[in-house]
């Protein structure tokens, strides 16, 4: 696979992990991954929102053993640990849809500096996931 | 026990994917052409995910094992 685009709009610990996981798969083979982040999930691309993602609703009282598995695993137990990871494979890109920003409070200010901006989605849905050669909804 | 000397060696044991990939693309950064890297896992994961990775990426996996829920894989670079 040459590129790859996600849009990730559920935000939460565990919702996150999956496009996460999927996305460090393919940066580290070389492929181009471009990740979308709208809604909720956008607080994710501000250092205070990824360190406060939670494992929400009837798993939240499971929140610390899933991350010892996590970290068993092998990946970082933080959600900002697995971004800077993803970053450092040089081939993943993070984007924070411009709506979902002004919604939620997330600007360049508070962005962290692994994310490549605020974009608007249309510039998202055609230079990016019409241009990828796979492209994942979470 | 493979007869396959291998150059270098990456243990994975314990962990799960995406991390035996995400590792694997590593390490094979790090050895040169013709050399042979050996991978230990326990993921079973790896059984599907090594073997289509060579294939994706033009490695030559040589030969792999299992037994006791550990895998081995030698994995020979392009």
């Amino acid at each position: 696979m040459k590129s790859l685009a996600i849009v990730v709009r559920e935000d939460g610990y565990d919702k996150l992990l999956t496009p996460l996981a999927f996305a460090y798969l393919q940066g580290a083979e070389g492929t181009q991954v471009d990740l979308l982040f709208v809604n909720w999930a956008v607080k994710a691309l501000t250092e205070e929102g990824a360190k406060g993602q939670v494992i929400q609703g009837s798993h939240a009282d499971q929140d610390g053993w899933v991350r010892q598995q996590v970290e068993k695993a092998g990946l970082p137990p933080d959600i900002y640990d697995v971004i800077q990871a993803l970053k450092s494979t040089g081939n993943v890109n993070f984007y924070a849809c411009s709506l979902a920003a002004s919604i939620f409070g997330v600007n360049e200010d508070n962005l962290v500096p692994e994310a490549s901006g605020i974009v608007g989605a249309s510039w998202f849905l055609n230079e990016k996931a019409s241009q990828a050669e796979h492209c994942q909804y979470f | 026990m493979s007869d396959i000397k291998a150059d270098s060696k990456l243990d994975t044991s314990g962990k799960c994917c995406p991390m035996p990939i995400v590792d694997l693309n590593m390490a094979m950064k790090k050895i040169n052409s013709g050399e042979v890297l050996e991978v230990i896992a326990t993921d079973p994961g790896t059984l599907t995910d090594i073997p289509s990775w060579c294939q994706r990426t033009g490695h030559t996996l040589m030969e792999s094992e299992q037994g006791d829920g550990v895998m081995q894989f030698y994995v020979k670079k392009s």
